[in-house]
C-alpha cells in the first residue's frame, strides 16, 4: 500500500486538515456565522464576560435561537469593527460609544434606526441617549454612562503628604512633584494605546477654552486658538516632569503590566480614566485594587473658561445592524429587564443609565456612586474626542497627543496636525 | 542525472519501472490550444480574481479620497495621496527603518545563520537535536512570538530585566519603550525567529556540494580555509542570493510581529510600511491614502524583485542548476 492516503493515520490527518481549512474559511472576520444572532462586545473579562454569556444563553434558550457571542478586547474590537464596516457586513449587535464613529457607520447604511422600536427605551435616562442620537434618530442603546476623572490612591497621596486632592492645575503639578519626591510614580499611563493620553489634552482644552470654545473649534475645523496652544504647552510641561510609570511608552491599558494593573497594584498614585477604572484595576492586576480609592475632577486652569462640573465622558452601548432580525431588538431590551440590569450593575459595577436608578440599583458600589454623583451635578459633558469626531480626526488627535507627551511634537505641531486633518475631512 | 541508475519502482504497480529506460513516447506537435486553456484556466481565474483584480482596484482607489464605507469611491483627488505620502514623515521613517532592518539582516542575521549551518554540517553527537532546536522559533507564528517577547521585555517583571538583575546589573532598560533602542530589540527578535529558517536553507545548500570536490582539493594540498573560499562560498552562491531575496521581500512586508509587540510605537519609532497602511486604512478609514501606501509597497517589492532577478539571480536562472536536463 504505497498510496499514503490509504493509511488510516494519514487519512485522519488529511480529514483534520480539511476540516480545519473549512472552519477557517467559515469564520471570516465579518461576523458571518450560522447563529441566528451574532454579538460582539468588549466585556472580555470576568465577571461581566460570564454574565453577558449567561444573558445570551438564557435569551437563546427562551426564544429557541442561537447566539454567537464574541468577547473582544477593546483595541482589537475597534480594528475588527473597522474591517467589518468596510466589508459592509457588521454583526447583528455590536458595541458602540456613539459619536462620530457611529455616525460614519450610520451614513454607510450599516446601522438600524432604533427610534420608536425599543419598548424599554423610556426606562433609560434621556441624557444617556445623546451620544447615540444622530439627526434626531436613535441608533444605539446605552447600558452604562459615566465620566472620566482622576482615580487616586489615597494612601499614596497621604504618604506624599498631600492632604487634599488638587483643585487647580498648579496644585496638581505640585502634587505630582510631591509624589515624585516621595519616590512614588505619580501617574499610570498606557502610552502605546494613545487614547488614555488624549483624555489629558481634551480636559486641558475643556478647561482653557471651555466646552463652547471646543464646539466652535470643531465646527470651524480650526484649533489654532490661544487656549489650544496653551493646553498643549501644559501637557508638554507635565510630561517633562516625567510623572509616568517606568516603561509607560510601550504600556497598554489592559495588560498584566499595563496602566490599570499598575494602579491596581498600588504602583502609581493616580490615573485619568472613566467609570470602568476601578473594576479594570482589579481585573487586570488580579488584586482587590487599592484599599482607598478616591476620585477627583480634572483641575481647573487659572483664567480658563472651563469649570470642574464640566466632564469628559461617555458610555457604553449597543447598536444593531441594519439587516438584523427583530430578536436583536428584544435582546437589547432583555438587558433592561430590572432583574438582569441590576445584576449587571452589581456584578460589573456599571454606572447605571436607568431613569430610575434607585429601582434597579438601590445600593451602588462606593466607586460607582462617585461617578453617578458627578454625572448628577454635571453642568456639561463632552464625549471622548476620538469617538466624537470621525475616525480620521480622532486618530490624529490620539497620535498627536502621544507625540506631545513623548516630546516629539510641539504644541504648534499638534494644532497644525489636527487642523490639517479637519481640512482634509471637510 | 544519467540513465544508468538502478531501476525505479513504479509507485502504481510496485514493479520495476521500465518506462524511463525506453525512448520517451512523445506525441508529435504541441498540445492544442483547447487543452492548454483548460489546464491554465482554473489557476488563471483564481490569480486574476484574488491577485490582479485587488491590485488593480487598490491602484484605482489610491487616486480617491475614500473612507471605505458604502458603495464605490467617488471623490477623485488625482495624485494627492501620493504627494501627501512623500511628505509624510511617518512614511519616510518607514523607508528608513526598512533599510535599517535590511542592512542589519544582511550584515548580522544571514552571516550568523550561515556560520551555524557550517557548524551543523559537521558530524558530531546531537547534531540533529541542534538542527531541530534552532528551527523551532520559525515554527511559532509571528503573533505568538510577539506576545512571548512582550512578556520577556515587560518593564516590571520581564525576563530580560530580571536576568540582568541576576547578573548584578540593576538597570531598567526601556527595551520596547525607548525610541532609540526599540528597533534593535525588534531586529534581535526577528533574528531569533528567522535564523533557524535561513540556517536550514544554507544547510541544504551546503549538502548539495559534492564531497568529491573537497577530496580533490585536499589531495591538491588545499587548506580548510582555501577550500572554504574556493569551493564552499562560490557553490553556495545560488542559496545565498535566494535567501537575501527572501529576506528583503519579507522585511518589506513586516507586520504582525511588530504590530503585536509595539503597535509601531513609541510614536512611530518601530513603525513599518504595513503598519502605517493598516492604521490609515482600518483605524482611520482612509482607504484611499492606505491604498497609495500599499501601491508604494507593491512597487518597492516589484522593482526590487525585477532588478534583483535581472542583475543578481540571472546567473542562477540561466546556469547549470535550474535548466539541467531540460534541453540537453
Amino acid at each position: 500500500m504505497r498510496n499514503p492516503l490509504l493509511r488510516p493515520r494519514a487519512l485522519v490527518a488529511a480529514g483534520a486538515a480539511a476540516a480545519l481549512a473549512l472552519s477557517a474559511a467559515a469564520c471570516g472576520d465579518s461576523g458571518e456565522s450560522d447563529a441566528d444572532l451574532t454579538w460582539w462586545h468588549i466585556q472580555n473579562q470576568d465577571p461581566l464576560m460570564s454574565t453577558w454569556q449567561e444573558f445570551a444563553d438564557d435569551f437563546a434558550a427562551e426564544n429557541d435561537i442561537t447566539i454567537d457571542v464574541q468577547a473582544i478586547e477593546n483595541q482589537a474590537f475597534k480594528d475588527r469593527m473597522g474591517t467589518a464596516s468596510q466589508s459592509g457586513d457588521v454583526p447583528d449587535i455590536f458595541h458602540t460609544w456613539g459619536g462620530g464613529v457611529l455616525a460614519e457607520q450610520v451614513e454607510a447604511g450599516l446601522v438600524q434606526d432604533l427610534t420608536g422600536k425599543l419598548d424599554c427605551i423610556d426606562q433609560i435616562n434621556p441624557i444617556a441617549l445623546e451620544p447615540y442620537t444622530i439627526d434626531g434618530k436613535l441608533y444605539g442603546m446605552p447600558f452604562d454612562a459615566g465620566v472620566v476623572g482622576f482615580w487616586y490612591n489615597m494612601d499614596l497621596f497621604a504618604e506624599a503628604g498631600i492632604s487634599q486632592p488638587p483643585a487647580t492645575w498648579d496644585e496638581f503639578l505640585a502634587a505630582v512633584q510631591a509624589l515624585k519626591d516621595a519616590g512614588i510614580a505619580p501617574i499610570a499611563l498606557a502610552g502605546a494605546d494613545r487614547w488614555p493620553g488624549h483624555y489629558y489634552w481634551t480636559y486641558l482644552v475643556m478647561r482653557t477654552v471651555g466646552l463652547d470654545g471646543l464646539e466652535a473649534a470643531a465646527e470651524a475645523g480650526d484649533f489654532s486658538g490661544e487656549g489650544f496652544i496653551q493646553a498643549g504647552e501644559m501637557l508638554a510641561d507635565l510630561a517633562a516632569m516625567e510623572p509616568f510609570q517606568p516603561g509607560f511608552e510601550s504600556a497598554v491599558y489592559g495588560e498584566a503590566d499595563g496602566q490599570s494593573a499598575v494602579m491596581g497594584e498600588g504602583l502609581a498614585a493616580m490615573e485619568l480614566m472613566g467609570q470602568w477604572a476601578p473594576q479594570a484595576q482589579r481585573d487586570n492586576s488580579g488584586t482587590d485594587g487599592p484599599e482607598n480609592l478616591g476620585f477627583f475632577p480634572f483641575p481647573t486652569v487659572e483664567g480658563g473658561a472651563g469649570t470642574t462640573t464640566e466632564w469628559l465622558g461617555g458610555g457604553n452601548g449597543y447598536a444593531v445592524a441594519a439587516d438584523a432580525p427583530d430578536e436583536a431588538l428584544d435582546f437589547l431590551c432583555n438587558f433592561m429587564e430590572p432583574e438582569n440590569y441590576s445584576r449587571a450593575i452589581t456584578e460589573g459595577n456599571l454606572t447605571p443609565v436607568a431613569a430610575d436608578t434607585a429601582s434597579v440599583a438601590p445600593e451602588l458600589n462606593e466607586d460607582t456612586q462617585k461617578v453617578v454623583d458627578a454625572l448628577a451635578s454635571a453642568t456639561g459633558t463632552q464625549l471622548y474626542l476620538d469617538q466624537a469626531y470621525p475616525p480620521a480626526i480622532g486618530g490624529v488627535i490620539n497620535e498627536a497627543t502621544e507625540g506631545l507627551i513623548l516630546g516629539q511634537l510641539t504644541p504648534e505641531d499638534f494644532v497644525a496636525m489636527v487642523n490639517e486633518a479637519w481640512a482634509a475631512e471637510a | 542525472m544519467t540513465l544508468k541508475e538502478s531501476p525505479r519502482v513504479s509507485p502504481v504497480t510496485g514493479r520495476p519501472d521500465r518506462s524511463r529506460g525506453r525512448k520517451p513516447a512523445r506525441r508529435s506537435g504541441r498540445p492544442g490550444a483547447g487543452t492548454l486553456a483548460s489546464f491554465i484556466a482554473p489557476g488563471l481565474v483564481l490569480f486574476l480574481l484574488f491577485v490582479l483584480l485587488p491590485v488593480a482596484f487598490a491602484a484605482y482607489v489610491a487616486f480617491f479620497r475614500w473612507n471605505g464605507l458604502g458603495g464605490i469611491p467617488t471623490e477623485f483627488v488625482g495624485l494627492e495621496n501620493f504627494r501627501n505620502m512623500l511628505q509624510d514623515e511617518v512614511f519616510l521613517g518607514d523607508l528608513w527603518r526598512l533599510g535599517l532592518i535590511v542592512v542589519l539582516s544582511l550584515l548580522v542575521q544571514l552571516p550568523l545563520s550561515f556560520g551555524l549551518a557550517m557548524l551543523l554540517h559537521q558530524r558530531f553527537p546531537g547534531r540533529t537535536a541542534f538542527r531541530l532546536l534552532f528551527f523551532v522559533p520559525y515554527v511559532l507564528t509571528e503573533a505568538v512570538t510577539a506576545v512571548l517577547f512582550r512578556l520577556v521585555f515587560s518593564p516590571r517583571r520581564g525576563f530580560a530585566d530580571s536576568l540582568l538583575a541576576d547578573l548584578g546589573i540593576d538597570a531598567h532598560v526601556g527595551w520596547l519603550s525607548d525610541r532609540n533602542i526599540v528597533m534593535f530589540v525588534i531586529f534581535a527578535i526577528l533574528t531569533w525567529k528567522f535564523f533557524g529558517f535561513h540556517m536550514i536553507l544554507f544547510l541544504a545548500g551546503r549538502q548539495n556540494i559534492p564531497d568529491e570536490l573537497y577530496e580533490a582539493a585536499a589531495i591538491d594540498g588545499a587548506t580548510g580555509a582555501q577550500a572554504f573560499r574556493s569551493i564552499t562560498l562560490p557553490l553556495m552562491g545560488p542559496t545565498v542570493r535566494m535567501i537575501v531575496f527572501l529576506s528583503v521581500i519579507g522585511t518589506v512586508q513586516l507586520f504582525d510581529l511588530v504590530y503585536v509587540l509595539t503597535g509601531g510605537g513609541p510614536f512611530h519609532a518601530s513603525e513599518t510600511l504595513a503598519i502605517t497602511m493598516y492604521e490609515q486604512g482600518f483605524q482611520r478609514n482612509q482607504i484611499g491614502y492606505a491604498s497609495a501606501l500599499s501601491i508604494a509597497m507593491f512597487l518597492i517589492s516589484l522593482v526590487f524583485a525585477l532588478f534583483y532577478q535581472r542583475l543578481v539571480l540571472n546567473r542562477d536562472l540561466q546556469g547549470s542548476i535550474t535548466t539541467a536536463g531540460g534541453r540537453s
